[in-house]
């Protein structure tokens, strides 16, 4: 039991779930206090010990269910069937155990010496059954499982360790003793026929068990993997699906910028001492300063404009930078957000007026405020702004631009752009595309480049996540 | 107290707490082991009330702090009562004057002083805060450390002798180790994830919203006075509404308002008018109702299938019940349910 147990939480770090060593034993410990009868206790006894965090919990559960339980359930199924086979060919499995019985112990004894494995068998005693097959799993060093495709690998080398087909022959070879004893040619073949199938049900079982190790082993490897390569992946070539994983990436990641923010927001916040209050607090102990306060520091949180290329080449950043923006809101002072093909219109009360994920649709869609079936026109759309909204920007207002800078040729109009920089206090330009593609083409990012104070590439969520970290300090 | 899960479920149970199997055994557990419990789950569902039940039903004290931004040491641990030590001072000069009467040179007068030290760093000017209250309690308590997550990661630094060794060190003084120890519950709402070195010292409770048939018992053992079929229906729209993509989850707290809510309207059946107009009781936010309004035909249209079903395998029980609020609710219309229901309710 202990060693299962070990093994199990070894399984649980294999699978990212962190279990210390003083948590396995408080594990052993809480199980010394209760009965190991009821699966549910044991299972949330060990749960309260080593899993931790709710996330985990999911992954508990079902390794647990992998673990402690289900082959046997499953070695009875395979079993189970063939009976069930059986009985479709008029076969009574019950009758022809309890003839081969009586003819075993007609046998003298002594002269039949079958293996472990083919007495397992024919008694179709499956708790022996499982012993062998986990010994035999043992001995193959089942547990490097690694991929699909050694499954075969392995369930071959476990019956071979098993000699399972050694011990069909020892049933064959019965069958053949009891045929010359007086059997009627009838049973025999019944008989061989059995053994044929208790092979069969062996070899499906044992397959059964390596693919479980497999699971086992490696769950969670496929999990993660995505997940890790999801917030490389370009924003460009993503499956809707992974949209929406993507969102719950974001959310993710903008619920941890919130926990870091309000940790270092406190840590600035002590500042010089302040005497009035230390006087005021000290008054019952005649002005005697026990108690000391100070003063703090205000820190501004920044406003934000967004302008956002909604064009379809970059929807996809649009989308997961307002998210993630609209994630964090309440690190800014207040946000404004405009989108723009050629022309811009504002969408800030769209978000005001939908939850997220909708108000993020609509203004990808235009907003009811722009024909987003244009060409995009970046001059157009700064001059716009420059024109309509520039008193949006004050110098506590950091200015994120969002887009590709393809500006189909048209005027780029960098001087819009140059006096937005000069009333702000930052300008940010997020750019989908690798710095070596810009001023290529129809590109004129070379141009804007001199009004930005920060230009960057952000083309996946990894370098977005960067961006808004440094956005919200 | 709690030699058994049973035990410990049936006397939650008798103190109104209806908990499963899962929620019994850790608690069975904290107890057995001396370890203290981490409870998470979401707002609402019954974290803080366990801690209150099981000390209810254990017979301890209930030492609660409460945590928050800025809480600190000296207002969990403990602190120096500044004013009491002046006080003594005013009040004792004379004594000092006599003792140092004899002393020569100022060192000697301060060694005198020096050797009377205890005297002001002593318990008697110690004010105990919750944590070392729940130490030095004669008799065994129940600690309760309140959303623990809203406090500061620094003070989860405090926390850690408190709870692997139970005990509080004040520097001048010494070290107070419990003489009982006492039991311990940490609520979190996941707000901000502790840190490891907490996770380990505690056992791991997950409270997640109860299944309908939990949330029914529960109505029942909360709001006695609700119809059988109204508590049904209600708890249908709430197991419903629970997988709306919402703010803020209602959880069985928001039930059991709404069950008291309807029932002082004198609800006899849930429909569209009424969640209408109750809405508000169980969702929080206003983008949240607007969701459900929209959603609606949907909580209710479903319900409205749904009654034939569970009354057939269970009429034993519905029938006294339902027999009167059927032919009650048909003829009133959705518009003005509260009147004529009166007298089917009472």
């Amino acid at each position: 039991m202990q060693k299962k147990i070990v093994e199990f939480t070894n399984l649980l770090r294999k699978s990212g779930v962190r279990v210390s060593v003083a948590e396995a034993i408080d594990a052993f410990r809480a199980l010394d206090e209760l009965s190991l009868d009821d699966r549910e206790i044991f299972r949330d006894a060990m749960r309260s010990a080593m899993v931790k965090r709710s996330d985990d919990i999911a992954t508990y559960d079902q390794l647990f269910d992998l673990f402690w339980s289900g082959f046997y359930d499953n070695l009875r199924g395979a079993f189970e069937g063939m009976n069930d086979e059986l009985a479709a060919q008029g076969i009574d499995l019950d009758q022809l155990m309890r003839m081969l019985q009586e003819q075993l112990e007609s046998l003298e004894p002594g002269s039949l010496d079958l293996s472990d494995l083919a007495r397992a068998l024919l008694t179709a005693d499956l708790s022996q059954l499982e012993k062998l097959i986990r010994e035999a799993g043992e001995q193959a060093g089942i547990a490097r499982i690694e991929n699909l495709l050694q499954i075969g690998f392995f369930s071959r080398r476990m019956m071979e360790r098993m000699n399972a087909e050694g011990a069909a022959q020892e049933l064959r070879d019965l069958a053949a003793r009891l045929r010359a004893q007086g059997l009627s040619d009838d049973q025999a073949e019944a008989i061989r026929g059995l053994a044929d199938r208790l092979l069969e049900a062996l070899r499906r079982s044992v397959r059964n068990f390596a693919e479980r190790e497999l699971q086992k082993q490696n769950y969670d490897y496929m999990e993660r993997f995505r997940r890790e390569t999801l917030t490389e992946k370009s924003f460009y070539h993503l499956t809707e699906d992974e949209i929406r994983q993507m969102r719950e990436v974001v959310a993710r990641l903008a619920q941890r910028i919130k926990n870091v923010l309000s940790i270092r927001r406190r840590r600035m916040q002590k500042g010089k001492l302040d005497l009035h209050t230390t006087l005021r607090r000290n008054m019952a102990r005649g002005g005697v300063p026990f108690e000391v306060t100070f003063k703090h520091r205000k820190k501004d949180r920044p406003k934000l404009v967004i302008l956002c290329d909604v064009s379809s080449s970059v929807a996809n950043v649009s989308r997961f930078m307002l998210q993630f923006v609209y994630s964090l809101q309440e690190a800014f002072t207040r946000i404004r957000s405009f989108v723009f093909v050629s022309e811009l219109g504002e969408v800030t009360q769209v978000f005001r007026d939908h939850d997220i994920n909708d108000a993020i649709e609509k203004a990808l869609d235009g907003g009811d405020v722009i024909n987003v079936y244009t060409r995009s026109n970046f001059g157009q759309a700064f001059h716009g702004f420059w024109q309509n909204h520039l008193s949006a920007v004050d110098k506590r207002t950091t200015v994120l631009v969002l887009g590709d800078a393809r500006n189909n040729y048209n005027d780029p109009r960098a001087w819009c752009l140059r006096e937005v920089k000069n009333k702000a206090k930052n300008l940010v330009w997020l750019n989908p595309e690798s710095p070596g593609a810009w001023g290529f083409g129809d590109s004129v990012m070379d141009r804007y480049l001199p009004a930005c104070d920060v230009a960057e590439e952000c083309r996946n969520l990894r370098q977005l996540a960067k961006v808004v970290d440094r956005l919200v300090l | 107290m709690f030699d058994s899960i049973e035990t410990v479920q049936r006397n939650l149970g008798e103190q109104g707490y209806i908990c499963g199997k899962n929620i019994a055994t850790v608690v069975y557990l904290a107890h057995r082991l001396e370890k203290p419990v981490l409870v998470e789950g979401p707002a609402g569902v019954g974290k803080t009330e366990l801690a209150k039940v099981v000390a209810e039903a254990t017979g301890r004290p209930l030492i609660r702090l409460q945590c928050y931004e800025g809480l600190d040491e000296a207002k969990a641990l403990y602190e120096w009562e500044y004013s009491k030590q002046l006080l003594y001072t005013q009040i004792l000069k004379e004594k000092f004057s006599e003792a140092m009467a004899g002393a020569k040179t100022l060192r000697e007068a301060a060694e005198r002083i020096g050797a009377e030290d205890s005297i002001f760093f002593s318990d008697r000017f110690i004010v105990p805060r919750p944590l070392l209250r729940a130490i030095t309690s004669p008799s065994p308590a129940l600690l309760l450390v309140d959303e623990v997550d809203k406090s500061d990661p620094e003070f989860e630094a405090f926390l850690l002798e408190v709870l692997s060794d139970f005990q509080v060190t004040v520097p001048e003084v010494g070290t107070f180790s419990a003489k009982v120890r006492p039991l311990v519950f940490l609520t979190s709402n996941d707000a901000r994830e502790m840190t490891d070195a907490l996770k380990r010292r505690c056992l791991h409770l997950y409270i997640d919203f109860p299944t309908e048939e939990e949330e029914l018992r529960i109505l029942d053992v909360k709001v006695p006075g609700v119809d059988r079929r109204l508590a049904e229906d209600l708890v249908g729209v709430m197991q419903r509404l629970r997988k709306l993509d919402l703010k803020k989850t209602p959880s069985i707290s928001e039930t059991i308002d709404w069950a008291r809510a309807l029932l002082a309207l004198n609800a006899a059946q849930i429909d569209e008018a009424l969640v209408r107009e109750t809405l508000n009781v169980i969702l929080k936010y206003e983008g949240d109702i607007r969701k459900a309004h929209s959603e609606l035909g949907r909580l209710i249209v479903r319900k409205a299938e749904a009654p034939p079903k569970p009354a057939a395998p269970a009429p034993s029980a519905a029938t006294p019940a339902s027999g009167e609020a059927t032919p009650g609710a048909q003829p009133v219309g959705p518009a003005a349910p509260a009147p004529p229901k009166k007298g089917t309710l009472h």
